[in-house]
């Protein structure tokens, strides 16, 4: 007799869900951690997963592919990729590590929410592979950024951005701490795997994955492309909750959460993704714009995935295509302006031909944050690089904890979008941020982002000094221009003439 | 941009790390210090500082009786990272698949005795759903230890706890082909509710999975309830099995056992990491003689079906003992 196939023992791995009696089922499973919404266990127990794998394949599986992303590291060590590559992408690659390696890590937390309190036996299983993923994707991450410590302090914040008052790593807190791991287990599986994995992490993994390849950084390629092959197996466990919620009358609160956790992905992607693929990126390796990325992963395929599920798009779909055109040129240019606030170098990515590019891509761009970088330049080439960086402090939003941006010069909308709550003014960077806020106030009323903090006199002295000094970040560390403003000769009245 | 006179150097290795004599190992560099949840007591997540999660974390994981002042120095004395998890277990798990062919090839299941195949549906594959418990509960201590080195000890436990499972329900299906009246695949869920043979470890385990405080979760889940459900229902069912030329089982068993066994090495050290600070071996003791009772009813009740189960069960308590005071307890 052969061994018996997966099909024929898979269902008894996932049936083994049972009525406690020492315990009271809702002592066992307490809603707040749950999130079963009075739907009765025997309706989980019809969650059924897409995508199948028991045991012994996840770890035969798993080593193959970490033999595989190892050794392609290894192979390519000695060609030392990261001492001779754009400045530009060792910036993406800075930035990358540090947003992304422990938050991969503390996803773990959210897949053992689900692992230990979901009522859908399928999805408790699933998620132990979650768990099992994402411990692999911290680590592996941590591993292959780990060997550029020697190069530069900043890679240190591979490990070290999460545990920073750093402005970017406290928003990035302040989203993955809300998505995924202060959630029930149902909530996780809609906000973590469904909206965010399925959704951006295509983005950040195959998007970038592309820009690498084409960059040359085969190894970085390859890792991030092969960490996908992960999240495309356990982005799957939100889909069949969410069915499950929609044929038991929940729809409403499915949406909800889906709103709130996509419009909250977009705002980080906008100020961590959008400026690496539309600035730092070296021009002849830009595989497309971030805008059309967003538009190929997000539009085109989790529109569809979403509506097939019976949901609807988000209320503010409409506001979320045109900020594709806006929030990150925003981002990039406060994050460039601020760059001794971030661990990595910002690059400026405004030469000429960028700028025929940026133009293409958006156009109007010349005519409004062309118009600002222009007056960046006239500073840099005339010999005023104190007035290129930071005096004063960005507005900041209570939600995404990033700045407040719209578009500037001739197409001026700047605008803050306030809210009094219990007697304390809040500022919000859009409509849809505000409404995430008034949707669970609770959740987010006693937090203080960086620049409350400040006002609150957590930072001394009140400076950018003292606030560098909270943010973890000392010289060494700090941001300057990726290409130590070499790309301003561009603009040199002599070159410009030549040119 | 910079008028600060000192710039900091680059570092052969995480700051956290940089400090000590040796070079840090893989093992280190991937899973040390990744808890940021840690760093700040009153509001370990980056939210309002009232939710309830943050309320959770504080009273369950913060505030525990068990105390120490660096939880990050713990070290898995394995130093098993992901990686090499899964080389070990890719292993052994082609051994098992080895095994399994083998002894399905040369028709295993049909030479069992009659009266073997009944204690295999009433004791050993209602196992699925206290494997699964344990696999539950080790998922709770992965999210709420106070260490990532902690954390991941019990992320391969809840996927070994899984593998257990699977391995459980692999044989339910072939034995319920071979013993089709048997109630293999179709009484488990019954006698694991019902039968008094299992009730005791239900108890256990659904009282262990609501002990939210997580050093006591862990105390109960690690040093009480899984040395008394591996020594009776895997190590000493599987002796029963060898008598009934159940050679199978016992062979799984023992597959599983190194599996129970690395979970007993990360679990002593950090018994012994805790017994450093004043005060956390009476924390530890008085949670072991609150737990072991129901534990030791446990075994009884289990063993008392089994060929030759009084034995199994002295042997299983006197073992489960004797680990926690090798550990350095009561």
């Amino acid at each position: 007799m052969p061994l018996l196939d997966r099909s024929e023992y898979y269902d008894l791995i996932r049936t083994t869900n049972w009525t406690p009696s020492y315990v009271p089922e809702d002592e066992l499973y307490p809603e707040e951690m749950s999130g079963s919404r009075g739907i009765p266990m025997e309706k989980w127990e019809t969650f059924d997963e897409p995508y199948k794998v028991a045991y012994g394949e996840y770890v035969a599986n798993q080593r193959e592919k970490d033999a595989g992303a190892y050794s392609v590291k290894a192979a390519l060590e000695r060609s030392n990729f990261v001492d001779n590559a754009d400045p530009g992408w060792i910036s993406i690659l800075k930035a990358h590590y540090g947003a992304i390696s422990v938050p991969e890590y503390a996803a773990m937390t959210g897949e053992a929410r689900m692992a230990r309190f979901s009522k859908a036996p399928g999805n408790r299983n699933m998620a132990v592979f979650g768990m099992m993923d994402e411990t692999r994707h911290g680590q592996i991450q941590l591993y292959f950024a780990h060997e550029h410590t020697r190069r530069s302090r900043q890679w240190d914040w591979a490990h070290k951005a999460m545990h920073a008052n750093e402005w970017g790593a406290l928003a990035a807190r302040h989203f993955f701490d809300d998505m995924m791991m202060t959630r029930d287990a149902i909530s996780v599986s809609l906000m973590l795997t469904f909206a965010f994995e399925t959704g951006f992490t295509n983005m950040q993994f195959l998007g970038l994955a592309a820009d690498a390849a084409q960059a040359g950084d085969h190894t970085f390629a390859n890792l991030i492309s092969s960490i996908q092959t992960d999240e495309a197996r356990h982005a799957q466990q939100g889909g069949p909750n969410l069915k499950i919620l929609i044929e038991n009358g929940k729809k409403d609160e499915a949406q909800q959460m889906i709103d709130v956790a996509f419009w909250r992905s977009w705002k980080l992607f906008s100020v961590l993704t959008g400026p690496m693929m539309d600035y730092y990126t070296p021009l002849e390796s830009r595989e497309q714009s971030f805008k059309e990325f967003m538009q190929e992963w997000i539009i085109g395929q989790f529109e569809r995935q979403i509506t097939d599920l019976g949901l609807d798009t988000p209320w503010y779909w409409d506001e979320f295509i045109r900020a594709l055109d806006e929030t990150h040129h925003g981002m990039h240019l406060g994050v460039w302006y601020w760059r001794p606030t971030v661990w990595w170098n910002p690059a400026a990515g405004v030469t000429p031909e960028d700028r025929d590019w940026l133009e293409e891509k958006y156009p109007g761009w010349n005519d409004t944050w062309g118009n600002v970088w222009d007056l960046i330049i006239e500073n840099l080439t005339e010999g005023r690089p104190e007035l290129t960086g930071p005096a004063t402090l960005p507005m900041i939003c209570n939600m995404s904890n990033i700045p407040i941006v719209g578009t500037p010069s001739n197409g001026w909308n700047v605008k803050d979008y306030p809210l009094v709550h219990n007697g304390r003014l809040y500022h919000f960077g859009s409509e849809p941020d505000r409404w995430c806020f008034e949707q669970d106030p609770e959740r987010y009323q006693g937090h203080l982002n960086f620049i409350d903090r400040f006002l609150a006199g957590w930072i001394q002295p009140p400076d950018l000094s003292g606030g560098l000094a909270y943010m973890g970040l000392a010289p060494g560390e700090i941001g300057d221009d990726a290409h130590n403003y070499e790309w301003v000769a561009r603009y040199m009245p002599a070159q410009a003439a030549a040119s | 941009m910079t008028d600060a006179p000192e710039v900091l150097k680059p570092l052969r290795t995480w700051s956290h790390l940089a400090g000590r004599r040796r070079r840090p190992t893989e093992y280190e560099v991937v899973s040390t210090n990744l808890h940021y949840r840690q760093d700040n007591p009153d509001s370990p997540w980056e939210l309002d500082p009232d939710i309830h999660m943050n309320k959770w974390y504080r009273q369950y994981c913060n505030d525990s009786p068990l105390r120490h002042e660096d939880w990050d120095a713990f070290r898995d004395p394995d130093q098993l990272v992901y990686r090499t998890y899964n080389i070990l277990q890719d292993g052994q798990e082609t051994y098992v698949r080895s095994v399994l062919e083998q002894f399905s090839d040369r028709e295993h299941d049909s030479g069992l005795s009659p009266e073997w195949v009944a204690v295999l549906a009433s004791h050993y594959t209602p196992a699925r759903y206290l494997f699964h418990t344990l696999q539950m509960a080790s998922s709770y201590l992965s999210q709420m230890a106070p260490a990532s080195t902690i954390s991941n000890c019990t992320t391969f436990q809840t996927a070994d706890s899984l593998r257990w499972l699977t391995h459980t329900a692999y044989r339910t299906v072939e034995l319920s082909r071979t013993h089709p009246g048997a109630g293999f695949g179709e009484k488990e869920r019954q006698l694991w509710e019902q039968d008094p043979a299992w009730q005791g470890f239900r108890e256990l385990m659904e009282k262990a999975l609501v002990a939210w405080d997580w050093a006591e979760a862990f105390t109960a889940v690690n040093l009480v309830a899984k040395p008394a459900i591996e020594g009776a229902v895997i190590a000493g069912l599987a002796a029963a099995g060898r008598a009934e030329d159940d050679l199978l089982l016992a062979l799984l068993a023992d597959s599983q056992m190194r599996d129970a066994e690395r979970h007993r090495r990360w679990a002593s050290a950090l018994v012994g990491m805790a017994l450093e600070t004043e005060g956390n071996k009476a924390v530890l003791d008085e949670w072991v003689a609150g737990w072991q009772p129901l534990a030791d009813n446990a075994v009884d009740a289990y063993c008392s079906g089994l060929p030759g189960g009084d034995k199994i069960a002295e042997e299983t308590k006197t073992a489960a003992a004797a680990f926690r005071t090798q550990a350095g307890l009561d």
